[in-house]
């Protein structure tokens, strides 16, 4: 194995029983950046996409423009900037340049006022226009948009755009502050272009979410992160999520029969990324199994190298006597739990959204179990609150809502400052 | 495979039950990725796979470091996210003796658990490689270093 990568794949069970009939299996694939990968050595170019409509006014505006001050003193001088702020309209406030004319950027963004609506999807065109300006093999790109509303009849256009943005390998960062935007528009953004995404309910916390995105840029080790499974004959791959930087069912656009392609971004030398495989096997006799074997393709531009990948077996064993069957492994079964909870959690709010109340209270119950077992009472809590209030009115609370999607989302994310609280 | 909360029926390996969400493995027993004899020193390990090793001292205070209460844990978990996780300032003690390990919790307010079981406070409790050990909701696996 070559050494640029780490790669494990653990089986949710080593050795399975033989049964007669179909077995759920969980493959757990941890890729982390190897020790010969040095980490922070690639510039960057980031793009913000400030919303500047009129409900940004106050304290929200006051941070952004601290926010933004941060940024061009944490980059470096080689590092590529713009500033594109919208409101129903469209103003490239500083198109890309090097981040070293940092007066010159924090006092064009100080006379910056609020006005207006808000139309994502324009400014975030304008944005990436701006973000392909210094695109290249050798930098880090990201497009940073905040919004604090509520975009016109333009969702689609801006999905168009993020599927766009992550082809061409740049990731897209979506900050909602407060309530009122749409979260299921700003996390499809964020998980088509392999970006994250942050909710943000207090503005203080605004420059909170940026450290955190310039410092995820800065430990990027390797581009242009693939994933390829392929099965063996009969194997069946039911679900894919990838867990970084926030859960995501990834399962329609990439399994394809017996394979699996997915685009996984760019690997965070401190976070790695493990991808979840669920899979069924079919009857097997006693003894060693292939499932199959995943191929981890990557970029190391830092060190020249591109179109790398390296390979790993999907190994087990069946054992004719029951009790020789394995025990199942901690780390996938953690993994897995947080997976259901966000599972559960996501059928609940879609079945709500289409007036299954019945359906989304037993699915958020669901929710409700996996989360205590796990710990997260604080968002088991939130759970029963909005169970109470489809109960009551039919719906769910925005806040909540939002809580439930980000906070079973970044169930994996272990050693993130918290945002927003 | 039966759900023993709803009585759905799931597929044989199935972790959890596709209806209710309930466990469908017994929760004590669950195997560590990498197998370690007891008598190696040990490391927890995040499940982000970073890990800390356990300083190879009789006594391991773990917590979160506060310098104004003038408190130092031997394993301090702030930059785990201890604060955000409920980890309390001294949370738990590790006891070494020989090749055996116990953990004790020292009264902290979000509770110790040992492979998702609460254990007692100031009642030490044996643990091995392999297990998971959660401080508040901060959750590690225990391993040979």
């Amino acid at each position: 194995m070559k050494n640029e990568l780490n790669i494990r794949c653990i089986m949710s069970k080593d050795t399975l029983p033989v049964t007669g009939g179909e077995q759920a299996v969980y493959a757990l694939v941890d890729i982390k950046a190897g020790t010969s990968l040095g980490i922070g050595t690639m510039p960057s170019n980031i793009a913000l996409v400030l919303d500047r409509s009129g409900s940004m006014d106050g304290e929200k505006m006051d941070n952004l423009k601290e926010a933004v001050g941060y940024v061009v003193d944490r980059l470096g001088d080689e590092d590529l900037v713009s500033v594109t702020i919208f409101d129903d309209q469209v103003e490239t406030l500083v198109s890309s340049q090097p981040a070293k004319n940092r007066d010159e950027i924090k006092t064009k963004l100080s006379q910056v006022i609020t006005r207006g609506g808000t139309q994502i999807s324009d400014g975030l065109s304008a944005g990436l226009a701006e973000a392909k300006k210094g695109f290249g093999q050798d930098r880090v790109s990201r497009v940073l948009l905040l919004t604090d509303g509520q975009t016109w009849d333009d969702e689609d256009a801006c999905l168009r755009l993020a599927d766009e943005a992550g082809k061409q390998g740049v990731a897209i960062t979506s900050i909602g502050i407060g309530n009122e935007w749409n979260e299921k528009l700003l996390l499809q953004i964020a998980e088509r272009s392999h970006g994250n995404s942050h909710w943000i309910q207090n503005p203080i916390a605004i420059l909170d979410a940026f450290r955190q995105e310039v410092d995820g840029m800065q430990a990027i080790a390797a581009t242009n992160l693939t994933i390829t499974g392929r099965m063996s004959a009969g194997v069946r791959p039911v679900k894919v999520y990838t867990t970084s930087p926030m859960i995501a069912d990834v399962s329609s656009r990439t399994i394809n029969g017996g394979t699996i392609q997915a685009d996984l971004g760019s690997l965070d030398a401190k976070t790695g990324q493990k991808v979840l495989i669920e899979a069924r096997v079919p009857a097997q006799k006693a003894g060693p199994f292939r499932l199959g074997q995943v191929e981890i393709g990557y970029d190391v531009p830092s060190q020249g190298l591109t179109g790398q990948s390296v390979k790993a077996d999907l190994n087990v064993a069946f054992a004719a006597n029951a009790a020789d069957a394995a025990k199942v492994n901690a780390e996938v079964m953690n993994l897995v739990e947080k997976v259901t909870a966000f599972k559960f959690q996501t059928r609940a709010l879609t079945e709500a959204r289409t007036g299954n109340i019945a359906a989304a209270t037993r699915q958020f119950q669901a929710a409700a179990t996996v989360l205590l077992d796990l710990g997260e009472d604080e968002l088991a809590d939130a759970v029963e609150r909005e169970i109470a209030s489809l109960k009551k009115t039919g719906a769910f609370t925005a806040a909540g809502t939002k809580k439930l999607e980000y906070g079973t989302r970044k169930l994996t994310q272990v050693m993130t400052t918290s945002i927003g609280k | 495979m039966k759900c023993t909360q709803c009585q759905m029926e799931n597929i044989e390996g199935a972790l959890f039950c596709e209806e209710c969400g309930a466990q469908l493995e017994a929760k004590n027993e669950l195997q560590e990725t990498v197998k370690g004899s007891p008598t190696e020193r040990l490391v927890l390990a995040s499940v982000d796979g970073s890990t800390l090793e356990i300083p190879a001292k009789d006594e391991v205070v773990i917590g979160r470091e506060d310098p104004i209460s003038e408190v130092f844990p031997d394993l301090d978990l702030t930059g785990f996210g201890g604060m955000e996780k409920g980890v309390s300032r001294k949370h738990a003690v590790i006891h070494r003796s020989g090749a055996d390990y116990t953990v004790e919790d020292m009264g902290s307010t979000n509770g110790t658990y040992i492979n998702r079981k609460k254990i007692l406070p100031n009642t030490p409790q044996a643990i091995k490689p392999g297990d998971e050990i959660r401080f508040g909701k901060l959750t590690f696996s225990l391993k040979a270093a």
